[in-house]
């Protein structure tokens, strides 16, 4: 890209609410040029700066897989001053994006192993554009077995409602879904997220796990599959900080020598172990 | 003010006192930490310090570079001294007048306890107007700084200049009323200087009387001249004991009052907020002036706002704990000729 | 021999000179502080100082940068590209601990997938005529880190002040060609080559402060918990005097300018440092710095541990402004010799965040 900083727009193609109180939305956008669209090489796990121009920029994981070809998605959830602008935006409205940006999940390492991904709450959203490339034909075969265990605070918060749907139907992925507390119509696993982990009990043997979340799910998940074996370099976190560039120069997101939006978002926890411990 | 004594031997004089008071603390046990000023690594610096023990009590200094405001430091120490699980910590503090004026007003705005603090006052002799020298040298090397007499010798490389001490003491010093803490019975401590019980006093703000001439297009040129180089690194800010807000206004962003630019309307902005912020608190410690790296001189800010305060609330602040700053309660005496025509 | 000598008096020729083609930036003085700033009359170039208190990172990273413009019509938006980014610069007067900076904030700026251009424009476009400096502050110490007050490297043409005149010596080919085009300047003797030989070892033997960096970045890699960093950051006022001041610092915020009236706006970019309490503040109201002490330190490693990390450069010029202008005397100094002197902390070191 010439000049990093100028986003290319798009246009809002459509935004579905994901969540009962309707705080989290996913929107839909569609490049002006197509030429754009063509370079926007992405993988799971990147994410892109994206702007309403004039409220500000804001660097949001792609929910999209690049096999959902025509249009990227972005699941937002309503927190601050340029989130709010997302949610008061209307279909046709212009958003600007810059991306994509990231390491993303390594999804070249991970061919060939068993593949446990852990999320909680709207984190969820580039463990789907994870799901969705995997369980795509032409990369199924690359990997052995996909469990997902997805957990909320309670069923109205559920993201994706439709996709985990299709995925429950398949043979070829195990989806378990959990919510804190027992609630009425709710069919599935209740309780937290680690004890859920420990109850299915993923065999560490040639597996990936994948783990995503608020802070607390992600510590307590990951001493769940330390007691299960997991080695350090086979545990992946997707982590979060504030960002203003995105592409390694503001400064602003480092942890030690690393800067998050570029030698990450994603790190094993080998590596996390190696940085101070300011994230 | 004719001096009548040797401006060093006062200094020395005052320092011995301090490491006398400190030195009785410690032994007595009657403070866990003592906040003071220390030697500087550059000429005209003395930086705050934190003494534990008796042993570091020769570290502290007093001369007429010590312009930081203790209370902002000791601001900063407050959460440890409320530790129920941890003794109370007992801070000591070496106050100058304004410092002790700080303490007693951020006691009235409920920040400090003072119970746990005690106070090693001291008749403090001026600070020196730092910036004003250095403007006065240019951009040459000051090696070393000495007082002798009524003057300021500044030695550099290849060069030596001699500033009078009277002329360039700090605008707000030269006008100072309260040099010594005032006694509240609320403030404990010792004292070496005088500290007495302040009911008001009487200034006649003829240092501004060349600003209250302007017309207001003058004003306003005056402070867009004085402000316009200001960088926003909020050292201001951040020295003032009376900033003491989680969330500074210039910070906030639900909403964005305005840019964190250096647009000059920004600057001057952030600077005349900060100062109807400061009105009745501010309490005349010029730290914000010595602080500011561009050199800015806030002098003419405070000098007005203290003007502007006495003449329509007659307060001064931090001079006793019973008199509520005016910005916070409402006398019936209080001028309304802004509003309704009182004549 | 391509040593040239330019006379003092003939500083307002060089400027008429070049500033027909160039923005010719030199050190003025404002409000008694010596900055760089666009000349328009050469009475404004300040010749008598040690160096400027802003660095002048000011003219290739400005403190307000524009991104880009846009204009809305409608629901349509037009984002216009920043038109500023073709510069020619000429930076006179530059210190070589400055112009170090630059390559500092090049590697920094062009390191990786993303290069920053706005930066990277503005730096190509620049031309560097420095002068070495005759009298180091005592608080200078760029011969501790790669540095020496007479360095040619970075800069494009190096003047020595001999007194009443200036050595010119071209160093890069733009530096010749510049010098090709001023052909009024006098040849230089040999007596001026040698006198300005010895100046360069007067002057590197009069830096006083001499820092080990040996072991620095090694404790500093294994001691991220010390207890040290409390004492050190005790007097700290969290102000963002330092990074402003540094030349080196090149954190930076951005922010969308929106002129509802006249339905345009641009995205701009200014300083920011990583001393403010918000730099890292998330909006769910999580700030992995939120004491004063982790600001602190994070500035110390950056420069010390980080920046080397990555670079295998310290990522410190030795301009001594730091250690100069700290409204609390918080002495880099001193830091450094405590952290040379850390011995290997226990490993369960708690060390109290809160304040």
């Amino acid at each position: 890209m010439y000049n990093s900083y100028i986003p290319m727009l798009t246009a809002i193609k459509g935004i579905v609410s994901e969540n009962k109180v309707n705080d989290i939305k996913t929107f839909e956008l569609s490049f002006k040029n197509e030429i754009d669209y063509d370079n926007f090489d992405y993988v799971p796990g990147q994410f892109a700066e994206i702007s309403v121009i004039g409220k500000g920029e804001c660097p949001i994981g792609i929910a999209s897989a690049p096999t959902e070809k025509g249009s990227i998605k972005f699941t937002i959830k309503k927190m601050g001053t340029v989130t709010t602008g997302f949610h008061n935006c209307e279909e046709g409205d212009i958003i600007g994006v810059r991306g994509p940006f990231g390491n993303g999940w390594p999804i070249e390492k991970m061919k060939g192993k068993n593949i446990v991904i852990i999320g909680g709450g709207f984190a969820f959203s580039t463990l789907r554009s994870l799901i969705i490339y995997m369980l795509d034909k032409e990369n199924r075969a690359d990997y052995k077995k996909i469990t997902v265990i997805y957990g909320n605070r309670d069923s109205g918060e559920v993201l994706y409602k439709r996709d985990l749907e299709n995925w429950k139907t398949r043979k070829d992925i195990d989806i378990f879904l959990t919510i804190d507390r027992k609630e009425e119509g709710w069919m599935e696993k209740v309780g937290f997220v680690a004890p859920i982990v420990k109850e299915i009990a993923p065999s560490s043997d040639n597996a990936i796990a994948v783990v995503c979340g608020p802070p607390i799910m992600i510590k307590t998940s990951i001493q769940v599959l330390e007691e299960l074996k997991f080695k350090d370099e086979q545990i992946l976190n997707s982590l979060e900080m504030r960002m203003k560039c995105g592409i390694g120069k503001c400064g602003r997101c480092n942890i030690g020598n690393k800067y998050i939006c570029v030698d990450g978002p994603v790190f094993s926890l080998e590596e996390l172990k190696k940085l101070p411990n300011e994230y | 003010m004719k001096r009548t004594s040797d401006i060093e031997i006062e200094n020395q004089t005052i320092e011995k006192s301090i490491k006398e008071m400190a030195k009785n603390l410690f032994r007595n046990k009657e403070v866990d930490i003592i906040l003071g000023y220390s030697a500087g690594t550059i000429p005209m610096a003395s930086p705050p310090i934190i003494i534990r023990n008796e042993s570091d009590v020769e570290k502290l200094v007093w001369n007429n570079f010590c312009s930081i405001n203790l209370a902002k430091n000791l601001l900063e120490l407050m959460p440890k001294s409320f530790d129920d699980k941890k003794n109370n910590l007992k801070i000591g503090i070496v106050a100058k007048g304004c410092v002790g004026r700080a303490l007693i007003h951020l006691a009235i705005e409920n920040q400090i306890e003072l119970k746990n603090i005690k106070i090693l006052g001291i008749d403090c002799n001026g600070i020196i107007n730092r910036k004003k020298i250095e403007k006065e040298i240019g951009d040459r090397e000051i090696i070393e700084v000495s007082l002798s007499n009524e003057n300021i010798l500044i030695k550099g490389k290849g060069f030596e200049q001699t500033f009078s001490y009277d002329e360039y003491l700090n605008e707000l010093c030269k006008k100072c009323k309260v040099k010594s803490p005032p006694t509240s019975p609320e403030l404990n401590g010792i004292c070496s200087g005088k500290c007495e019980e302040v009911l008001s006093i009487e200034d006649d703000f003829k240092d501004i009387s060349d600003y209250e001439l302007k017309s207001y297009e003058e004003r306003w040129e005056h402070i867009k001249n004085l402000l316009n180089n200001c960088i926003r690194c909020y050292a201001c800010r951040e020295a003032c004991p009376m900033c003491y807000c989680h969330l500074c206004f210039v910070d906030q962003n639900k909403p964005l009052w305005f840019g964190k630019t250096t647009e000059l309307s920004e600057i001057i902005l952030f600077h005349l907020i900060r100062a109807m912020h400061l009105a009745g608190r501010c309490v005349a410690c010029g730290a914000c002036t010595s602080v500011c790296p561009m050199g800015i001189d806030l002098n003419l800010i405070t000098r007005k706002l203290e003007q502007i305060v006495k003449e329509r609330f007659n307060f001064t602040s931090g001079l006793n704990i019973v008199d509520l700053p005016p910005m916070v309660t409402q006398k019936m005496s209080d001028k309304e000729d802004f509003m309704i025509d009182e004549k | 021999m391509n040593e040239k000598i330019l006379n003092k008096s003939q500083i307002s020729k060089l400027f008429e000179t070049l500033n027909k083609d160039y923005n010719f930036f030199a050190p003025s003085k404002e409000k008694g502080n010596i900055i760089f700033k666009k000349i328009n009359d050469s009475k404004e170039i300040e010749l008598d100082y040690l160096n400027s208190k802003i660095p002048p990172k000011e003219v290739v990273f400005p403190r307000i940068d524009i991104i880009f413009e846009y204009k809305i019509n409608g629901k349509d938006i037009e984002i216009v590209n920043s038109k500023n980014l073709e510069v020619k610069n000429i930076i006179f007067g530059i210190r070589p601990c400055d112009a170090y900076s630059f390559y500092l904030f090049e590697n920094f700026f062009q390191f990786g997938k993303f290069k920053d251009e706005l930066y990277l424009k503005k730096r190509r476009g620049s031309l560097l005529i420095g002068i070495g400096c005759n009298n180091p502050r005592n608080t200078c110490f760029c011969t501790s880190v790669n540095g020496h007050p007479f360095k040619k490297e970075h800069l494009d043409i190096l003047l020595v002040d001999l007194g009443e005149k200036y050595l010119v010596e071209p160093i890069t080919e733009k530096g010749k060609d510049l010098i090709l085009n001023l052909e009024w300047l006098s040849d230089a003797t040999k007596n001026d080559i040698k006198k300005a030989k010895d100046l360069s070892k007067k002057a590197e033997l009069t830096i006083s402060t001499k820092m080990d960096f040996k072991d620095t970045f090694k404790n500093l890699d294994s001691n991220f918990n010390s207890l040290l960093w409390k004492e050190i950051s005790e007097s700290c006022l969290g102000c963002g005097t330092c990074a402003y001041l540094c030349p080196t610092c090149t954190c930076f915020d951005v922010i969308d300018e929106n002129d509802h009236y006249n339905n345009r706006g641009r995205r701009i970019r200014i300083w920011d440092t990583c001393q403010f309490c918000l730099y890292t503040l998330e909006t769910s109201g999580h700030n992995p710095r939120d004491a004063k002490i982790q600001r602190c330190r994070n500035r110390i490693m950056h420069k010390f541990c980080y920046y080397p990390k990555n670079y295998n450069l310290i990522g410190c010029v030795g301009c001594g402004r730091c250690i100069q202008f700290c409204p609390v005397n918080n002495d880099l100094r001193l830091i450094i010799e405590k952290v040379n002197k850390i011995k290997k902390e226990k490993e369960k070191e708690e060390m109290i965040l809160s304040v």
